[in-house]
This record gives structure tokens, C-alpha cells and sequence, in this order.
């Protein structure tokens, strides 16, 4: 497959992304495993790395797929290609919103959309908390009590929280400091 | 004095890039566990935003094409310094995984299996969990006003969580019940 092609599944994929990175991932594995180029086990193990490392994991995957087949400048071609829809789109949207969003017709959408917004938000931290704090498999398996969440994860979680609500210091701090927590007692 | 005015501007760019470089070198998981150190950076700190408008970027990068993350980068980038002011965000947002997975898959390709960096990362988690609670809460604040959009959150937060609707299908059925809520009676008021 020459390089343009791929720049062209990834436009695709960019295009095709409508909420969120796991929208992308599916797209990437129906676009590239299913064509063979990368196998499953290796695209598996593409993602965990991808979510393990800082960035967007869909960027994080295009930069790693790209790479994989054609080097720095194949990651670096298949990145353009997924974020180029969003720059036209986004770009587009931002240049006509501020001339809509006084009209009663998009205030009145927009009242409902930040609503449901915050709680599309809110289930991003009842995922996390759920793979970072609670342990139900093991709590399913043994069905005692004590299994039903990581203690030391539940220690950290406690000490962020009072900790965060004292003291407003830069997020960034707070998860290097996790990081490092993590490493020791998780 | 022309060469003052581009170096002012030049500076302007990159203070751009170099914010939104910074905040995808800390952006673990999904484009949400961004919205904490957005809230610090763009709203408390630079007051470039309201926690209205930041909602509003978030709102409309869910329904439209392209990963959230980047969109909301593009949208600051836009509404900073135009089109060029977009591509520079959008640069800044994707550099920091290009270059880390280029390195990783050069030299390091078992990342992911290495013992302490799973540690590592699940104290990140956990981290970034607290962050989004937070966030949530203040968030919440402003854009639960009413018994309406109470019962709007807590349906997409439902059905999201409990069925796995597709975010989508959440932003356009909220618009329409906003919609539907302030023309029921025919009136404008």
C-alpha cells in the first residue's frame, strides 16, 4: 500500500471518528487488520502501549501504525490524516458559531447539550473509576467484601481528593505524584 | 519595528504550541482526562474561556468528526488567532505522541508489559479520576441550573453508563429536548 493510501484510510478514520478514541480504534481495525497489514496480536499490543503513553490515544494509534509501515514520516503523514478532518470541520464550526450561538434557537439546544455534556463527562470518571479503584472480577470470584476494590488505590484516591480540595496546585503535579505512588505501593 | 511586531507575534504562536504540546504530554486515556488541566489553564489561569464556552468546545467536539482531544485544541487555536492559530494548536496537541510512540517503537516495543510503568499508570488513574470528579462538580455547577437539565444529565449519564448509547446519539437528542422544553408552549417567553 503506498503512503497516500494510507494517508487516505487514516482521513477516513478521522472522518469516521464521532465520539471519541475508541470510535477510532474500531475504524483502525477494520481499515488495517482486516486488510491484513498489521496482524490482530501486534494491533493489540499496539493499543495497550497507545494507552499507556501520554497523547490522545487515536493520535497515539495512527503515529504507531504509520510508523510501523513506513517509518517517522509514515506516523507523521497517518497523524495529519486523522486530525485533518477535524482541523476543516472544527475550523469551519468555529468560524459561524459565535455568529449563532446568540440566536434563542441554538441557546435553547445548547441549554440541554451543556447538560447532557456533563454527564457524558461524568461517565469518562465512572469508567476510570471503575478500572482504577474497584476490582469487581476478583469480587465476583471470591464474593467477599474485601475484594470489591483495590485498597491502596482507594488509600490514593482518598489522599488526592483532600488534598486537591486544599490545595490548588497544578493537576499535572497531582497525576506525576500518582505515578510515583503507583510504582511503589500499587 | 516590523521584525519586533513578527517576533511578538512569532512568540504569541508559540506560546500556543508549547500550551497545547504541554497538554498532550499529560493527557493519559481519553480526550476527557484533558478537561481538568484545560479547566487550570485556559479558564482559571488565562481566562481565555468561560467554563460555559469550555463546555460548549467539548459539547461539539463529541458530535463532530475527529478525536475530541484534537478538536477542542483546534477550537481554542481558532478562536485565539484564526486558521493558522488552529494549526499551530492542533500541531502542539498530536507532537508530544509522535514523538514519545516514534521513540517507543524504535527501542522499547514490550512498553506496555513492563512492570512498573502498569504500576505507574494505575496510580495515574486513579489520579485522573479525582481530577474528573472535580472537574464534573464544577462543571456541574454551572450547567445543572435547573430540574430540566438535572434530569437531562442524569438521563445521558444513564444511558451512557448503563446501555452504551452512543455519545451521538446523546448530543442531538439533548438539543432537541432543549429545543423541545423552550417552544412547548408555542410561545418564546
Amino acid at each position: 500500500m503506498s503512503l497516500l493510501a494510507l494517508f487516505g484510510i487514516f482521513f477516513y478514520v478521522g472522518t469516521f471518528t464521532i465520539g471519541g478514541g475508541l470510535v477510532a480504534i474500531s475504524l483502525m481495525q477494520q481499515e488495517i487488520v482486516s486488510r491484513g497489514l498489521i496482524s490482530p496480536e501486534r494491533f493489540f499490543n499496539m493499543v495497550a502501549i497507545s494507552e499507556s503513553t501520554p497523547g490522545p490515544i487515536g493520535v497515539n494509534m495512527a503515529t504507531y501504525i504509520g510508523y510501523e509501515m513506513y517509518g517517522v514520516w509514515g506516523g507523521i503523514i497517518t497523524t495529519i490524516g486523522t486530525v485533518l478532518p477535524s482541523l476543516i470541520v472544527i475550523v469551519l464550526i468555529a468560524k459561524y458559531f459565535s455568529r449563532f450561538q446568540e440566536r434563542e434557537g441554538v441557546k435553547a439546544a445548547f441549554y440541554g447539550l451543556r447538560a447532557a455534556t456533563t454527564g457524558m463527562i461524568a461517565v469518562a470518571g465512572a469508567n476510570v473509576i471503575q478500572v482504577a479503584v474497584l476490582t469487581l472480577p476478583s469480587f465476583q470470584k471470591s464474593g467477599s467484601w474485601t475484594d470489591i476494590c483495590s485498597w491502596p488505590a482507594l488509600v490514593l484516591f482518598a489522599l488526592t481528593f483532600a488534598v486537591y480540595q486544599k490545595l490548588q496546585w497544578h493537576p499535572v503535579l497531582f497525576i506525576a505524584a500518582g505515578a510515583v505512588f503507583g510504582v511503589f505501593f500499587m | 519595528m516590523g521584525i519586533f511586531a513578527d517576533m511578538n507575534t512569532f512568540r504569541e504562536y508559540l506560546e500556543l504550541f508549547m500550551l497545547f504540546f504541554r497538554i498532550g504530554a499529560v493527557t493519559f486515556g481519553g480526550g476527557l482526562a484533558m478537561l481538568p488541566v484545560l479547566q487550570r489553564e485556559l479558564v482559571s489561569r488565562r481566562r481565555w474561556l468561560t467554563d460555559a464556552q469550555m463546555i460548549d468546545y467539548f459539547a461539539i467536539g463529541q458530535a463532530t468528526p475527529g478525536i475530541i482531544a484534537v478538536n477542542v485544541a483546534t477550537f481554542v487555536g481558532y478562536n485565539r488567532k484564526g486558521l493558522r492559530g488552529a494549526i499551530v494548536t492542533t500541531a502542539g496537541i498530536v507532537t508530544p505522541s509522535i514523538i514519545v510512540i516514534t521513540l517507543l517503537a524504535m527501542f522499547l516495543n514490550n512498553f506496555a508489559d513492563i512492570v512498573w510503568v502498569q504500576r505507574a499508570l494505575r496510580g495515574i488513574n486513579v489520579v485522573v479520576a479525582v481530577l474528573l470528579i472535580s472537574a464534573v462538580w464544577n462543571i456541574g455547577k454551572k450547567t445543572v441550573i435547573d430540574w430540566i437539565t438535572f434530569a437531562i444529565a442524569g438521563a445521558s449519564f444513564a444511558s451512557m453508563f448503563f446501555c452504551n448509547v452512543s455519545g451521538v446519539i446523546i448530543v442531538f437528542a439533548s438539543m432537541l429536548a432543549g429545543l423541545a422544553l423552550k417552544y412547548r408552549k408555542g410561545g418564546k417567553s
